[in-house]
C-alpha cells in the first residue's frame, strides 16, 4: 500500500462530524481488499469485518474532521461561520476553504487588515466573530447558493516533508484509520483466529457518538482504540508530548492492564518501539465510549504522535504509522481463545 | 506572461532572482533590452515620440513578503523572521516553500487542547513559530536550510467567485504584469517610458530609491497593490477602497503626498477615457511613490493601485477587472504626458 | 392550538416531578392512540400502530419537565437556600415568583454582592417566620418552578415561563390528535428530565427501539436588539436543526423534513445553534444508533420566566410534521 497516497486521498475527502458520507465511502473502498465484508451503518461508521472463530476484537479510529459551518450571510456577501468540533481560530485568517453550498465554492477567510486596527487589537488574536469567508460573490448570489448550516471544510493539499514526515489536515484521526488499513493488509500474511472488526467511527470530535453505537452493535470482547496524541513540538510542555518516532500506549484506569501489558510484550517480541503515556482519568478518545458499551468492553488505547493537532498541517511520521500497524497485526493475530484467563487477577 | 505564473514565482524581498530571471527572459522575447541596475532593479526604456518629451518612470516592485531563516532549534525546527510586514496571525497552519529548491514546509502551532485561556488570546510572534521541514535535528535543518534561506508561502493561484483572484504576491505582481503589458504593446507613447521592476520594496523601497536617482525621471508613477477592507460589514466611510470599483488613485499616504496637479490630471484623464477608478480613502501604508517623490530635486508622483484584500497574507485577493483598470489608466496617463 | 397550549402550560412540573403534566396529556390523548404507558422514570409513551407493511417506528419526543430550583437548606430565619435544577440563569431569576407543587409561593432573591451573584448568594423568601415555620411548608429536596403563566403578546405571540418545552408538548398532542391512520408506527414520547441531561429520552428510546428519532423542542433567537445569533427569527417558521452542541442531525432526514415544509407550504428556517442540546442527542446514540433531527420552535428569552414564541411557527411545525407522516 502506498501509505502517503492513501493518506492524501483520506485527507482530501469531505467528512465533518455527523456528515461523514463521502469519507466513509472512501474508506469503505480502501478496506474492501483486506476483509470479508464492509458496511457503512446508519451513523456513517465504516465497519470492515474480517471473519474469524476467535475472540471478537474491535479496532477503531475516527474518520470525522473538525470543520466550520455557515451561520450567517452578511449583506456584503461575506459568510460568518461557527465550528464543528474544536477548531482553533488562530489557524483561520488567510486559510482557504470549500463552502459546500448548492455548488462547491472556493473561499478564503478574511478579517480586518492589521494596518487598520488599533495597536491593542493587533496584539490579540482574531475572534471567530471577526472572521468571515470571502467567496467573491455578491450577497444576492451567495444567498442563492449558500444556506445556513452548509458545511465549510479546509482546502489544503497535503505535504510530504523530510524523513517520511507527512503534513495534512485530518491526520487526527484519519492517519489512524490508515493505520488500521495497513494492519489489515499486514494481517493477511499472518495466521489469525480473531474475529476482527475495523471501524472508522463518526462524530468523535463532538462526543464519540459513532464509537458508542458501533460498539453496541458489534458487542466486541476486546476494544483497541486508535487516536492521535501530541508530539514533541515547540511551544508545548515536554511533559504533555511524546517523540514522533514511536507509537504510544496509554496506561490508566480506563484501560485494561493485562491487555495493555500484552501489547507492550508484543512490541518487544517483534522489535517495535513503543512509548508509554499515563492517562490518569478519561482518555478523551473513542476508548472511553467503547469501554462502556453494553456490559463493558476491556480495551487498550494506542496513539500516533502528531504535531500541530487541530490545525490543517497535522504532521505524522509515516514510518511510525507503519510500525504501529505491524504491531497491531501481530497483537491481533496472537489473541487466542485463552485471552480472558486471569484477565483481572 | 500571465498573473498565475507571475504570482507562483517565489521572490521575497532581497531574493528576487527567480522573478528577475523570468522577467529578463520575457522582456527579451518581446524585443526589449532590459538592464539590471546596481540595486537589482530590472529597467527597460521604451522611447517616446514627442519632442522635448518627458521621462516618465513607471515602477512596480518585484518582491513579495515572506520569511528568512534565522537558525534552527536542536530538534530541527527552522526559526524565521518576516521579510516585509507579515502579520504573524495569518501564518499559523500554512504551507510554505523553503529556499530555491522549494523544499516543502509547514508552520504549526500548539494544539488547542494544550492552550490555556491566555494562550488563546496571545498572538504567536516570530519568536514562537517555526517552520517544520521534517528535519531530524539541527544538523539536518542547517544543511537543508542554512541561515539566510528565503521562505515563501505555498499557495497556488486560484480564480473564483465573480472575477476574483486569490494568490500570494498579488502585491505587487499585478503592477509588474501591467508594466510588462505597457511595454509589450506596439503603440508608442509621447513620453519616454522608463519601466522599473524594482527590488526590495517590502523592506523600505530600496530598489526604487536607487532607480529614481539613476533614471532621474520628470514624473513618477507607481503601480501598486493596496490594502482593501471592503468585506465583513465594514461601514462605508471606513472602507479604504472597494474591489471591482476600479483602480484606486491615491491622494497621499504615509510616504508621499501626491502632486496635486498630477492627481487632478489623472482623475481628468480617467473620466475622459471612461476608466473605472476610485480615490483611495485612507492615508495608510507607504510605497515607492514616496521615494520617487523625494529623489534628487523632487519628482511629481502618482500612485495607481489595485485594491487587494488580505494583503501581505498567503491568500491575497483582488478583482481581475481592477487589474485591467490599472492598466487602462496607466496607459491613458502615459498617452497624455 | 392556543387552547391546547394553555392546558399544558398550567401544571407544575420540575425535572423529575413531571406527573402533573403527564396527567393532562393522558386525558387529551386517550382517544387517539393505541397504547399509552408510563415507564419507570415517568416518561409518558403513547403509541399509534402503523398500518403499512413493515412499518418503521418513528419516535417524536417533547419533554415535559421545566427548569427550577431545589431546596438545599433552610436558614434559621426561615429563608430557603436553593440550587438550580437545569440551566437557570441567575440574572433573570432575581425577584421572580416561584411556586412549589403543594402551592407554596416564593420569591427568588440575591444577597447584595459586588459583581455577579452566584447560586450561593441566592435565597428564596417564602414568608416563613423561622425555620420551623418554613419546614411546615417545604422540605429539603422540594422543587419549585417559575409560577405558571400564559399571556398574549401582540397578535401572534405568547409568553410563559414553561414554553420550553410545553409548547412542543402541545404540538405533539395536536399532531397525535390530527394524523389519523399512518403507514409508520408513531411513538409520541413525552419525556422527563431533559433539562438535566436528556435522561428520559435515553431510556425510552432504548426500550422502544425506534428507527428514526425527531425531537420537538424550542431553540434560541437572533432577532432582538444586540442579539444576532443564531440566525433564527420568530414568526419565520419552524426551525429544522442542522446541529447544536448535543447532536448533529442526520443530513438526509434534515433535508427530507425541510422538503416536507416546502410541500406543506409553510415557512422553515435552518438552525445552527452554538449551544444547547435536545432529546435528539439521547435518541441518536441509543443502542446501535439511529438517524435523528430536531424540529424547533423559535423562542425568545429561553430559560427565563418569560419565554416567548410565535403561534405561526407552531402551526408551521404542525403542518410540516403532518406532511412528514402522511408521506
Amino acid at each position: 500500500m502506498d501509505v502517503q497516497k492513501v493518506l492524501s486521498g483520506a485527507a482530501a475527502a469531505c467528512g465533518p462530524s455527523g456528515q461523514e458520507m463521502l469519507v466513509a465511502e472512501y474508506f469503505a473502498e480502501q478496506f474492501r481488499p483486506y476483509v470479508d465484508e464492509v458496511t457503512v451503518d446508519k451513523m456513517f461508521n465504516v465497519i470492515a469485518h474480517k471473519k474469524g472463530a476467535g475472540p471478537k476484537v474491535m479496532l477503531c479510529a475516527h474518520q470525522d474532521e473538525i470543520s466550520l459551518m455557515v451561520t450567517r450571510i452578511e449583506d456584503d456577501g461575506s459568510i460568518r461561520m461557527g465550528t464543528v468540533g474544536g477548531v482553533d481560530p488562530r489557524i483561520l485568517p488567510a486559510s482557504r476553504v470549500w463552502v459546500h453550498g448548492r455548488e462547491k465554492l472556493f473561499g478564503t477567510i478574511g478579517a480586518l487588515p492589521p494596518h487598520l486596527m488599533s495597536a491593542e487589537d493587533r496584539s490579540r488574536n482574531y475572534a471567530m466573530k471577526e472572521l468571515y469567508v470571502d467567496v467573491g460573490l455578491c450577497a444576492e448570489k451567495v444567498r442563492e447558493l449558500v444556506q445556513i448550516g452548509d458545511l465549510i471544510t479546509f482546502n489544503v493539499p497535503s505535504t510530504s516533508l523530510l524523513n517520511g514526515q507527512f503534513a495534512a489536515k485530518t491526520m487526527d484521526d484519519r492517519s489512524c484509520v490508515v493505520m488500521m488499513l495497513c494492519a489489515a493488509e499486514f494481517l493477511k500474511k499472518l495466521v489469525c483466529d480473531a474475529d476482527v472488526y475495523f471501524v472508522a467511527t463518526c462524530q468523535e470530535e463532538v462526543g464519540s457518538q459513532g464509537a458508542t453505537t458501533a460498539a453496541f452493535n458489534i458487542d466486541p470482547d476486546i476494544a483497541i482504540a486508535l487516536d492521535g496524541d501530541f508530539a514533541k513540538q515547540p511551544g508545548c510542555s515536554p511533559d504533555a508530548t511524546m517523540p514522533m518516532d514511536a507509537a504510544v500506549v496509554s496506561v490508566g484506569p480506563y484501560l485494561q492492564p493485562k491487555l495493555t501489558k500484552r501489547l507492550q510484550e508484543c512490541a518487544k517480541n517483534h522489535g517495535i518501539k513503543l512509548n508509554v503515556m499515563v492517562a490518569p482519568r478519561a482518555t478523551w478518545t473513542d476508548a472511553d465510549a467503547v469501554g462502556l458499551a453494553r456490559a463493558g468492553v476491556p480495551g487498550i488505547l494506542l496513539s500516533l504522535p502528531m504535531k500541530y493537532m487541530h490545525t490543517t498541517v497535522e504532521t505524522i511520521d509515516v514510518n511510525t504509522l507503519r510500525e504501529a500497524a505491524r504491531l497491531l497485526a501481530h497483537y491481533v493475530s496472537e489473541l487466542d481463545a485463552g485471552w480472558e484467563e486471569d484477565l483481572w487477577i | 506572461m500571465d498573473l498565475k505564473t507571475m504570482t507562483e514565482i517565489n521572490a521575497p524581498a532581497g531574493y528576487e532572482q527567480p522573478l528577475r530571471r523570468y522577467l529578463l527572459e520575457q522582456l527579451k522575447a518581446i524585443g526589449m533590452e532590459p538592464v539590471i541596475d546596481r540595486m537589482g532593479n530590472v529597467v527597460v526604456v521604451k522611447e517616446g515620440t514627442g519632442e522635448n518629451r518627458k521621462r516618465v518612470m513607471v515602477s512596480a516592485h518585484m518582491d513579495e513578503v515572506g520569511f528568512i531563516v534565522t537558525g534552527a532549534t536542536e530538534e530541527g525546527f527552522l526559526k524565521v523572521q518576516s521579510l516585509g510586514g507579515v502579520d504573524p496571525r495569518v501564518i499559523i497552519s500554512k504551507r510554505v516553500q523553503v529556499g530555491d529548491d522549494k523544499l516543502p514546509g509547514v508552520i504549526g502551532a500548539a494544539p488547542i487542547h494544550l492552550q490555556s485561556a491566555a494562550d488563546r488570546k496571545r498572538v504567536l510572534g516570530y519568536g514562537d513559530v517555526y517552520v517544520d521541514i521534517g528535519a531530524a535535528d539541527k544538523k539536518e535543518a542547517e544543511a537543508k536550510a542554512p541561515k539566510g534561506t528565503p521562505v515563501c508561502f505555498d499557495t497556488p493561484y486560484v480564480e473564483y467567485g465573480e472575477g476574483y483572484i486569490c494568490a500570494k504576491a498579488l502585491d505587487d505582481r499585478v503592477g509588474c504584469y501591467n508594466i510588462f503589458r505597457l511595454l509589450a504593446r506596439e503603440e508608442q507613447f509621447p513620453c519616454d517610458l522608463v519601466a522599473v521592476f524594482s527590488s526590495e520594496e517590502e523592506v523600505g523601497c530600496r530598489g526604487a530609491k536607487g532607480a529614481a536617482f539613476a533614471q532621474a525621471p520628470d514624473i513618477g508613477i507607481a503601480l501598486e497593490g493596496t490594502t482593501c477592507n471592503d468585506l465583513g460589514d465594514v461601514p462605508d466611510p471606513l472602507k479604504v477602497c472597494v474591489t471591482g470599483e476600479g483602480v484606486a488613485v491615491s491622494f497621499g499616504d504615509n510616504s508621499s503626498l501626491v502632486n496635486r496637479n498630477l492627481f487632478r490630471h489623472t482623475l481628468k484623464i480617467a473620466q475622459e477615457q471612461g476608466v473605472r477608478h476610485q480615490v483611495k480613502g485612507s492615508v495608510s501604508g507607504g510605497n515607492e511613490g514616496g521615494v520617487m517623490q523625494r529623489s534628487r530635486q523632487g519628482i511629481p508622483t502618482i500612485v495607481l493601485s489595485v485594491p487587494c484584500r488580505y494583503i501581505h497574507s498567503p491568500s491575497t485577493v483582488c478583482k481581475a477587472s481592477d487589474v485591467e483598470d490599472q492598466f487602462e489608466l496607466a496607459r491613458a496617463l502615459l498617452m497624455s504626458l | 392550538m392556543f387552547d391546547m397550549l394553555k392546558k399544558v402550560l398550567a401544571p407544575i412540573g420540575p425535572s423529575g416531578m413531571e406527573e402533573p403534566v403527564a396527567a393532562v396529556i393522558r386525558e387529551e390523548l386517550k382517544d387517539y392512540v393505541d397504547t399509552m404507558e408510563t415507564d419507570a422514570l415517568g416518561n409518558l409513551i403513547c403509541i399509534k400502530q402503523g398500518k403499512g407493511e413493515n412499518p418503521r417506528k418513528i419516535m417524536f419526543s417533547a419533554h415535559m419537565d421545566h427548569i427550577g430550583f431545589v431546596v438545599t437548606g433552610i436558614e434559621k430565619e426561615g429563608y430557603l437556600r436553593v440550587t438550580n435544577v437545569g440551566g437557570v440563569g441567575l440574572k433573570v431569576a432575581q425577584t421572580r415568583h416561584i411556586v412549589f407543587p403543594n402551592g407554596v409561593n416564593g420569591v427568588v432573591v440575591s444577597e447584595p454582592v459586588e459583581g455577579s451573584s452566584m447560586m450561593k448568594h441566592m435565597f428564596v423568601d417564602i414568608g416563613a417566620q423561622d425555620k420551623e415555620d418554613a419546614l411546615k411548608m417545604v422540605q429539603l429536596g422540594d422543587m419549585a418552578v417559575y409560577a405558571p403563566d400564559c399571556f398574549r403578546l401582540g397578535e401572534h405571540r405568547v409568553g410563559s415561563p414553561a414554553m420550553d418545552d410545553r409548547c412542543a408538548c402541545a404540538l405533539l398532542v395536536k399532531l397525535m390528535q390530527t394524523i389519523g391512520d399512518t403507514k409508520d408506527t408513531v411513538i409520541a414520547l413525552f419525556s422527563v428530565q431533559e433539562e438535566v441531561g436528556c435522561r428520559g429520552a435515553k431510556v425510552a428510546s432504548f426500550a422502544k427501539e425506534p428507527d428514526i428519532g425527531i425531537a420537538l423542542d424550542v431553540t434560541g433567537w437572533g432577532d432582538t436588539p444586540g442579539t444576532t445569533q443564531p440566525e433564527i427569527k420568530l414568526g419565520e417558521g419552524a426551525a429544522v436543526k442542522v446541529m447544536d452542541r448535543g447532536s448533529i442531525s442526520n443530513p438526509q432526514l434534515r433535508e427530507e423534513l425541510l422538503e416536507c415544509g416546502k410541500l406543506a407550504g409553510v415557512k422553515t428556517q435552518r438552525e445552527v445553534l452554538p449551544y444547547g442540546g435536545t432529546d435528539a442527542s439521547s435518541m441518536q446514540t441509543s443502542r446501535g444508533g439511529i438517524p435523528v433531527c430536531t424540529i424547533s420552535i423559535p423562542c425568545r428569552y429561553v430559560h427565563s420566566a418569560c419565554e416567548v414564541i410565535d403561534m405561526r411557527d407552531m402551526d408551521a411545525a404542525l403542518k410540516l410534521l403532518q406532511t412528514y407522516l402522511a408521506k
